[in-house]
């Protein structure tokens, strides 16, 4: 404004603008680690020039304030994947421990297992075979008794451990709502604090608060985001059920429905969608509704159509003790597909009640033996032998979890790719830090040498006319 | 007796698609480049070959089906990933490098008056 004073004013304003870019930079340093921290560049505003007889004269700078270096288009993406990849990540570990009990033991090793159903299978079948050749020894029917015993043992302790796997991914997922209420619950609360602090520009900590609170809930279950008015952020299912809107969010609650959790948002049961949705949720209820019935499905006609067709057979020929079609059921007599595999056990307790031979013929005869031994290469179930059925079991199983490990692999590598776009562009970088830190030490260095001349000019024009010592 | 370029052991298509997928997810050109050029013999070796011959790769495609679904997932999600980064690349302009938009975000301009 062309006095003294107001340039003292004008320099004061580039040391106070100096100072608080400074702080801004310190912020920044010490935040460096801080997970979720947004990377915050200062902002500069110049003051508005005034007009004196005509001409204009600059008022100085002001430092308004600092914004956050983020993309929300980005980290929108990102909370995408995240969700997908969480999905994975869950739906995986839970086939891993599905498809182990379907590993081999080793041979060494004498305890029943699930990996070894098809192994028992084909004992099973052979040691009718055995039995052909000499239908009266008792050694020979012992060993029919205990191949069903295993076979039957295995077949429903794989079904026992599917369930009790069902059963933990059931608590599993229903830990998830409490976690997921209170993250909506803070987003609902920063939103108003967002929206009344600051609803036209970014707000810095609480958006960063926001956003790492908005990235936590994509690993647990698939939302959508609508950026609001006033910097409001609304969240959804992807379904559509909306979980936070402005300041009030809506609580996920669980109930048990044909005994599963299931998930409610209001009264709405939104288990599927979540299902579809993606997050460890997502990944859970798709593992537990979808994954583990569809192995149990398959268990359960595997023994469904071996005890049907094996008793079948037996009541079909003459025992040791002469019962002509009425030697009575080997495997306990399964009533539906559905639970065959768990209540899969051997009946019978006496050997001499396998029926070796054919109707109507002598104990010596061995036909019906025979014909139990050939069920093996029959396709008795679902069009299929037995141990073809079972192989198919296994390698389809093989075949999801291999997938599943794909897309998980693929989907961690996305969200690797989109983190290090937005760690590249929202994250404290030092070296840029001490670039800006120099910058500004400069421009503050600047500026007190200008104060220094200013102060030196007003001394003298205030000496003016005074007679002063010169050294 | 072989053709010109063509190998003795036949990957599985299963296997060319998991791999595809892998390579896109890792954004791997080189590998993807490869698995194309595997994918055209594929194609060149298939053509003349009758409707019979055909149907017996029938097995193996449904085997497939199910990566197939996964790569093309993949493929989607690589896509949506490069909107976003390129999108992004645009708006930050020349601010990647020592450039003179970075400059003037840490120094205020001079005013037009000339006098600050």
């Amino acid at each position: 404004m062309g006095t003294i004073s107001s340039a003292f004013s004008l320099i004061s304003q580039a040391l106070d603008a100096d100072q608080s870019g400074l702080n801004v930079v310190a912020n920044n340093v010490a935040n460096a680690n801080t997970t979720g921290y947004t990377e915050e560049k200062p902002n500069w505003q110049e003051n508005d020039p005034i007009e004196i007889n005509g001409v204009s004269y600059g008022t100085g700078v002001t430092q308004t304030g600092a914004t956050s270096v983020r993309d929300r288009v980005l980290q929108e993406r990102l909370n995408q994947e995240q969700q997908s990849a969480s999905a994975s990540s869950s739906r995986l570990t839970a086939l891993d421990s599905v498809q182990s009990l379907f590993t081999s033991a080793s041979s060494s090793s004498s305890s029943s297992s699930a990996g070894n159903i098809g192994t028992d299978i084909t004992n099973f079948f052979d040691s009718f075979s055995s039995l052909e050749t000499d239908p009266t020894n008792n050694a020979d029917r012992q060993t029919v008794l205990s191949s069903a015993k295993t076979l039957a043992g295995d077949i429903s302790g794989a079904a026992a451990s599917l369930n009790s796997q069902k059963s933990d991914l059931d608590q599993e997922a229903a830990a998830v709502p409490s976690q997921v209420n209170a993250l909506t619950s803070s987003i609902a609360q920063l939103n108003v604090e967002i929206q009344s602090s600051s609803p036209d520009a970014d707000a810095g900590t609480l958006e960063d608060q926001r956003q790492e609170d908005i990235s936590q809930l994509s690993k647990l279950i698939g939302v959508n985001q609508v950026t609001t008015a006033n910097n409001g952020i609304s969240i959804t299912t992807t379904s559509g059920q909306a979980l936070v809107s402005g300041g009030t969010s809506v609580s996920l609650t669980t109930g048990t429905v044909n005994g599963v959790t299931d998930f409610f948002v209001g009264t709405t049961d939104v288990t599927s969608q979540l299902t579809t949705g993606g997050g460890s949720l997502g990944g859970y209820l798709t593992a537990r509704d979808q994954d583990i019935p569809s192995v149990q499905s398959s268990l359960d006609q595997l023994a469904y159509s071996v005890s049907t067709q094996v008793n079948k057979v037996n009541n079909a020929g003459t025992d040791l003790d002469g019962d002509n079609s009425n030697a009575g059921n080997i495997f306990s007599e399964p009533t539906q597909i559905a639970g065959s595999a768990e209540q899969m056990s051997v009946v019978m307790t006496d050997p001499n009640h396998i029926a070796a031979a054919g109707s109507g013929k002598g104990t010596g005869d061995s036909s019906n033996a025979t014909a139990m031994a050939a069920l093996q290469n029959q396709t008795v179930v679902d069009g299929q032998t037995p141990i073809n059925y079972y192989s198919n079991l296994v390698t389809t199983l093989g075949s999801t979890v291999s997938s599943v490990e794909t897309e998980n692999t693929a989907q961690n590598a996305s969200v690797t790719q989109l983190q290090t776009q937005n760690d590249a562009l929202s994250s404290v970088n030092l070296d840029d830090e001490a670039s800006a830190m120099t910058t500004l030490e400069r421009s503050y260095e600047a500026a007190s040498k200008v104060f220094t001349m200013l102060d030196a000019i007003m001394a003298s024009a205030l000496n003016l006319g005074e007679q002063t010592t010169v050294s | 007796m072989l053709e010109i370029g063509e190998s003795r052991v036949h990957p599985k298509l299963k296997e060319l698609v998991v791999e595809a997928s892998r390579s896109l997810a890792l954004l791997d050109a080189d590998r993807l480049e490869e698995l194309a050029l595997s994918c055209e013999a594929l194609n060149r070796r298939l053509a003349p070959r009758d409707a019979e011959a055909r149907a017996e790769l029938a097995p193996e495609a449904r085997e497939a089906a199910g990566d197939m679904a996964v790569f093309a997932r993949v493929l989607e999600a690589t896509r949506a990933n490069l909107r976003v980064i390129r999108r992004l690349r645009q708006l930050r302009g020349g601010c990647l490098e020592y450039g003179e938009r970075q400059v003037m975000e840490w120094n205020p301009t001079e005013g037009g008056s000339g006098n600050n």
